[in-house]
């Protein structure tokens, strides 16, 4: 008996949506992500949302997650091919080398309006342009910020002086325990320093600046605290940051917001903006922004309804379900005005670590930065090399390689 | 055999097939050709009426009133664009435009609608190309794009400037392109017939004397290859000609039509004009093969010629030698032979054949999609290319290979001592070479020696120590690589634990080429132990007792029964085993990747890791894909040479 | 068989000590995943101590067991995810993988064995040569054969044919050494008989060979069960990922969850141990000399 009025419901409702919507032919559209767990629960939500206020037109989302690791080559495999998503989730760093090699993602600047545009934090957007085309909407974004053992820390230090001496009176080294744990050898890390001198991978015209004076000062100052100072530990990793900070063994670790779901039940910790440098003339230290932007895949047959639900999820409604409930800090600044949003002690410092951020470049060129960067960086720390013989090789190495790619016709 | 073969026929055969297939491919490659000048030709005519419209466009100042009227005077008098649009991106608006939809209330001046989306995008990529060639310096992107529509006219699309920015585009229409000319069957027929009917004729008096038949065959299809040759370039140059006088009366035409429209609608003096710059490449470089008066520079025509006349004599040289082969196989009987040795073998073949195909489909056939790769220069920004560009435009022939072999910077001396060079592949190959030998004599030793002892008869709880050996084998490697990673960290690794518990000093694993080295050798030593011993478990089964029970009777010790019977029975599967463990471990990327990462300084990569930096840091495909065949040519070279030693494949 | 052992009588006493070291050395790393998988925590460290500890603190920390046991590891890895439907998956794609691939390989190797036939060494080179390519660039154009070509994207059907034909070379060679050492007499006397080849095949040859197959059978499901980036890329559907696919999103890009990894790997490698017991008593079965008795 349920069964069949299950059936003469659907089909009232569908007699009731093809009335509505007589012209429209069902369209599915598939999105591809790379979400898990809070964020997939939270992402599937807002897609419901949508595909529920979209049953008269008979447009339909429908979602499937894939392991980061082969979400990039899945796309550069199906979507130049006709196969694949309408749209999918990706960051930024991939966006330069699908413009290049084109018949991959779609550009938007077309369909996005000022009003559209305006909602976004600019860097976001600023993260998604490339050679002056905006190729998706900003999601949302992921920066470096301080997080620290409530139980350890008495104040909070505001400036890289305060850090030092409280760091210097909280490092026991006979019994493993550091100030500040954070995986300084890591180029990726070790940009909230960089950019705070200046420095950076690539300057505005695309060429590589490795060996600018910027990041050898960058590079001076973690010396000395490594050095001098001795409150960060030996060979960090991101397993060993988490370790101590678990054990009640760092008090102070810079990371970002995947370091918070790793932090152990019972460790009380709150989370501040990152520190200004004094050596640095007390400018902020400013670390790299990752922001995932939802992009329309240039092989969609429904582009302009690809847009539109593209449009939706970077909506406030959607930001405010993904920032509470999936714990991801939006791109979209309207939302924090939400005092759910904007009061949540953890996404109100993402919110205001944003503004000394720098969006990570989406140059194709970037990958070819990691691999030298991370030995200069190696090399330095170990001490089997000068920050300027370093740096001068990492330099020479990118250079070539940015060169080889970039053949001329 | 019932019936001797004749050597007169099977030439004859030969001959037919081998004419057939080298005029045939010279015909198609002929009439691609044609059809391909016919192309540019149209190519070329549209682009100069597109860069003297875009001169003039740019002169009316992009915008506004002044554009609509010059595109309307500029339209009237031609008779090759059909339809003119002008769009300029400040707000997304279309200036012009010739086209019949976009009369009454679709007409220009107008915001673009949403399906003209498409317009726009094609504006936005010429702005980021020709502000990509600026910033680089060079000509690496296209700045004008032309497209086939379904109805045969071309589509072209070109940025206009102001002021040095690119601030919208002009997209122009072209009518159908011309058929291209007929090419007649009757000379690639004749090429085909004359040459056959008179080797039939001169066979007559050499009989059956086959080497005699050989040359005067091969000698016909020679020469008819090379007068084809002829033929078809002297077609191909006739047809540039006729490009070029057209070219040539394209320009002086749009010359005449350009000042015109200057003049009339007073945008400046005709003088500044330069016709001899519209005819032009698609990255706005001058051909300069017509004269700014309308004449065709003669010299640089013959020039082009010369270099078209050498690509086709290695194409049409190509096509010979493969028809010579067919009718050397033909001829001499091989295809006979090969036949009778199908049907023959049947059996066997059938019972091979799934395998072989399979393989073929999905192992060779990729394998063969990376040595075309290899001797591209495709990367990235080249990905998207047809497939035809890998032999024509990316084309480098064995550049990549000198570039990678021929490097041999690996080391540079100063006063500190050798400073080597890890990016050199001399040194990656000798990191690899240890890792390799290594990894399986330790998986070997190991293996074998613990399968000797689970063979023991009537060892307690055998089952038990075979499934905990196995584990390894069954726990993804992902994981526990990185476990052997945390194992060797310098602080808190279990490996310094222990030598700290017998007083030591901690070691830094990692920043020591060695230690590094070392550290990933034990990963994978520890991981490849379980897959040898399953394997020499299952060789000793095949060991009859018998041999033991004899060898024990004539009183052989324990290691001389290993030495002859153990050793040389497990020989036919552990000697196969050995050859792909050695090939499975020299492109072993998992484990370098996560344990070491190359570090320190990229001095512990191996070949198949620096292999996928090149593809997937660098995005030079070409490059990564030869560096693979190296890989390849190395490991080959390793399995002829083991086989010799070992003999592994005696009695094939 | 009055035989006895044979490698003699050598004392049990030390052969049971080296083993027992190497039960050590293999289950030590493998002990850290569990201690993982079992800690409830998603950390990927190994050895908790301060940096002067005693030679006590150290063996204590050294030692792999969680500090508190837990099976929420365990729990989410289940509930978070299809993962029981994606081990399914694993198992039917794994187990098509090995029928399929140990049958081509037993009819290639047999014929390669017992069949002299014109290249015949050049097929089993090439199956060895095809080993030797790198596969750095191999992931497009095995798209477009699989998905373009043959239309077999998100299609077990794809996956089984990659994987079993990956296999190929690797359980020829084996299968064809075995099949060498299998003495020709019988099936020569068969043949006198009257049986036909795929009879001495079927009845006389591959029960031989068990130990062989068993090889060849683990290998291949082994081939399948792993495979990660191909099932991520050929499936389009959830519900039609491998186990391994879904491990891989618990520790893609930023997230580090190793604690739901390492109980995922834990569960994954149970079948292989299941399979490998069930595969044991055709490696130790002793076959050959008591089938030419007998």
């Amino acid at each position: 008996m349920r069964a069949r009025s299950r059936v003469a419901l659907c089909a009232a409702v569908a007699i009731l949506a093809g009335l509505t919507a007589m012209a429209a032919p069902p369209v599915e559209l598939i999105v591809w992500h790379s979400y898990r767990g809070g964020e997939a629960a939270a992402f599937e939500k807002v897609v419901a949302n949508y595909n529920a206020a979209k049953v008269a037109s008979g447009v339909k989302i429908i979602t499937l997650p894939v392991p980061y690791d082969a979400l990039a080559d899945k796309i550069t495999a199906a979507v130049p091919r006709g196969k694949g998503p309408d749209i999918f989730i990706f960051a930024q760093d991939r966006l330069g080398g699908w413009v290049e090699a084109g018949k991959t993602i779609e550009p938007i600047d077309f369909y996005v309006d000022k009003a559209t545009r305006d909602r976004f934090l600019p860097s976001t957007v600023e993260a998604m342009t490339y050679r002056g085309t905006l190729y998706a909407l900003p999601f949302n974004y992921k920066v470096i910020t301080m997080v620290y053992n409530k139980k350890l820390l008495t104040k909070v230090p505001k400036t890289t002086g305060e850090l030092v001496t409280i760091a210097k009176s909280l490092t026991d080294a006979s019994t493993g325990r550091f100030g500040v744990a954070y995986w300084y050898s890591n180029f990726y890390y070790h940009a909230i320093l960089m950019n705070a001198f200046g420095g950076g991978a690539f300057d505005a015209a695309g060429k590589p600046i490795l060996d600018c004076e910027g990041n050898a000062k960058s590079l001076d100052l973690l010396l000395k605290w490594v050095d001098k100072d001795k409150f960060l530990p030996a060979e960090p990793s991101t397993a060993l940051v988490t370790a101590l900070f678990n054990d009640g063994k760092a008090a102070i670790v810079f990371s970002g917001p995947w370091f918070l779901g790793e932090i152990a039940k019972g460790i009380d910790y709150g989370l501040a903006p990152l520190p200004t440098v004094d050596e640095a003339g007390g400018k902020p230290m400013r670390p790299w922004m990752t922001v995932e932007g939802v992009y329309i895949a240039a092989g969609s047959k429904n582009k302009d309804v690809a847009y539109d639900f593209v449009k939706y999820v970077t909506d406030v409604e959607a930001a405010k379900i993904m920032a509470v409930e999936g714990r991801q800090t939006p791109a979209n600044k309207l939302v924090y005005n939400d005092p759910q949003v904007g009061n949540d002690p953890i996404l109100k410092v993402f919110r205001q670590q944003v503004e000394t951020a720098v969006p990570m470049p989406n140059l194709a060129e970037m990958s070819m930065m990691w691999t030298p960067a991370s030995s200069a960086m190696a090399a330095i720390v170990q001490k089997s090399a000068t920050v300027k013989a370093a740096l001068d090789q990492a330099q020479k190495e990118v250079v070539e390689s940015v060169k080889l790619l970039r053949k001329q016709q | 055999m019932s019936q001797k073969p004749s050597h007169r026929r099977r030439f004859a055969a030969g001959l037919v097939a081998a004419l057939v297939v080298g005029v045939g491919l010279s015909h198609w490659t002929l009439v691609r050709a044609r059809v391909q000048e016919n192309r540019a030709r149209a190519e070329r005519v549209a682009l100069v009426s597109l860069n003297a419209l875009v001169d003039i466009v740019e002169r009316a100042g992009g915008v506004g009133d002044s554009v609509r009227r010059a595109v309307a005077v500029f339209a009237r008098g031609s008779s090759a664009l059909t339809t003119i649009r002008v769009v300029a991106f400040d707000g997304l608006s279309l200036e012009a435009s010739t086209a019949s939809a976009d009369g009454g209330d679709k007409a220009a001046p107008r915001r673009l609608a949403r399906e003209e989306k498409p317009l726009y995008d094609q504006g936005q990529r010429l702005r980021a190309a020709v502000e990509t060639n600026h910033q680089e310096g060079g000509a690496r992107k296209e700045e004008i794009e032309i497209a086939a529509m379904p109805g045969g006219g071309l589509a072209l699309a070109a940025p206009v400037t102001k002021e040095g920015a690119v601030v919208g585009l002009v997209a122009v229409e072209t009518t159908p392109v011309p058929s291209p000319p007929r090419t007649s069957w009757l000379a690639p027929l004749a090429a085909v017939l004359i040459p056959a009917l008179a080797f039939l004729v001169l066979a007559v008096p050499i009989a059956e004397r086959r080497w005699v038949l050989a040359v005067v065959a091969a000698t016909l299809l020679l020469g008819t290859m090379v007068a084809y040759g002829r033929y078809a370039f002297a077609t191909m140059a006739g047809d540039r000609r006729i490009t070029e006088r057209t070219v040539a009366g394209e320009v002086t035409a749009e010359a005449a039509r350009a000042s015109s429209v200057v003049s009339e609608l007073s945008l400046g003096d005709p003088r500044t004009l330069h016709p001899g710059s519209w005819d032009a490449d698609l990255f706005r470089r001058p051909l300069e093969l017509i004269a700014p008066d309308g004449t065709v520079h003669e010299a640089k025509l013959a020039e082009s010629l010369a270099g078209a006349a050498g690509r086709t004599r290695q194409v049409f040289g190509a096509f010979a030698v493969l028809a010579l082969a067919l009718l050397a196989f033909v001829g001499f009987g091989s295809a006979t032979r090969l036949g009778a040795t199908l049907r023959k073998h049947r059996q066997a073949y059938t019972y091979t054949f799934p395998a072989l195909f399979g393989m073929l489909l999905l192992v060779f056939l990729p394998f063969l999609y990376g040595v075309v790769l290899s001797f591209s220069d495709m990367s990235l920004y080249t990905s998207q290319a047809p497939m035809g560009d890998l032999f024509s435009k990316l084309w480098v022939g064995l550049k990549n290979f000198t570039d990678i072999l021929g490097d041999f910077h690996v080391a540079t001396s100063t006063a500190g001592g050798l400073v080597w060079n890890y990016q050199n592949i001399y040194w990656t190959l000798g990191i690899t070479v240890i890792w390799t030998v290594a990894n399986v004599a330790y998986g070997v030793g190991m293996g074998l020696f613990l399968a000797l002892i689970l063979n023991t008869k009537g060892l307690l709880g055998r089952p038990y120590y075979r499934v905990l050996f196995i584990l390894p084998w069954a726990m993804p490697n992902y994981i526990t690589a990185l476990i052997w990673k945390g194992m060797f960290h310098q602080q808190f690794g279990v490996f310094n634990q222990i030598i700290q518990m017998c007083g030591g000093t901690p070691v830094s694993w990692f920043e020591k080429t060695s230690t590094s080295l070392f550290a990933c050798i034990a990963t994978n030593a520890w991981l490849s132990v379980p897959f040898m011993m399953v394997i020499s478990l299952g060789a000793l089964q095949s060991i009859s007792a018998d041999l033991y029970e004899a060898a024990r009777v004539d009183g052989a010790t324990r290691w001389q029964q290993f030495r002859s019977i153990t050793l040389p029975s497990l020989k036919p599967a552990l000697v196969p085993a050995i050859i792909l463990s050695v090939i499975w471990t020299f492109n072993m990327f998992n484990i370098i990747y996560l344990v070491s990462a190359g570090e320190p300084g990229h001095s512990t990569e191996i070949l198949i890791t620096q292999a996928y930096k090149f593809a997937f840091e660098q995005y030079r495909y070409g490059y990564a894909a030869a560096y693979s065949m190296v890989i390849f040519a190395i490991l080959l070279a390793y399995g002829v040479w083991q086989n010799k030693v070992t003999k592994a494949t005696e009695g094939i | 068989m009055s035989v006895g052992s044979r490698t003699g009588d050598f004392p049990h006493l030390p052969l049971h000590v080296i083993l027992l070291i190497y039960v050590v050395v293999t289950l030590y790393p493998l002990l850290w995943v569990f201690t993982i998988g079992f800690s409830g925590q998603q950390g990927l460290m190994i050895v908790d101590i301060p940096a002067n500890a005693t030679f006590l603190d150290r063996l204590r920390a050294i030692m792999p067991w969680p500090a508190h046991f837990s099976f929420s590891n365990f729990t989410s890895v289940f509930t978070e995810q299809p993962f029981a439907r994606w081990l399914l998956n694993s198992v039917i794609v794994a187990t098509a993988t090995t029928i399929l691939g140990v049958f081509l390989a037993c009819t290639a190797a047999y014929a390669f064995s017992r069949f002299r036939f014109p290249g015949r060494r050049a097929g089993l080179m090439s199956f060895l040569v095809s080993q030797m390519f790198p596969g750095t660039l191999m992931l497009i154009p095995l798209y477009i054969i699989i998905v373009q070509w043959l239309g077999l994207g998100s299609n077990f059907i794809g996956l089984i044919l990659i994987y079993s034909i990956t296999g190929i070379p690797f359980c020829v060679w084996m299968l064809k050494g075995y099949f060498d050492t299998i003495p020709r007499e019988l099936e020569e006397s068969a043949l006198m008989d009257g049986a036909s080849t795929a009879t001495i095949f079927y009845r006389i040859v591959l029960p031989l060979a068990k130990p062989a197959v068993a090889v060849t059978a683990l290998f291949s499901f082994m081939t399948a069960w792993n495979e990660f980036i191909q099932a991520a890329t050929f499936m389009d559907k959830v519900n039609m990922y491998t186990a391994p696919v879904g491990l891989r999103f618990f520790v893609g890009g930023f997230s580090q969850q190793w604690g739901y990894f390492a109980a995922g790997a834990i569960v994954t490698a149970i079948p292989i141990v299941a399979l490998f017991l069930f595969l044991q008593k055709y490696l130790v079965s002793g076959l050959t000399a008591g089938a030419v008795k007998g």
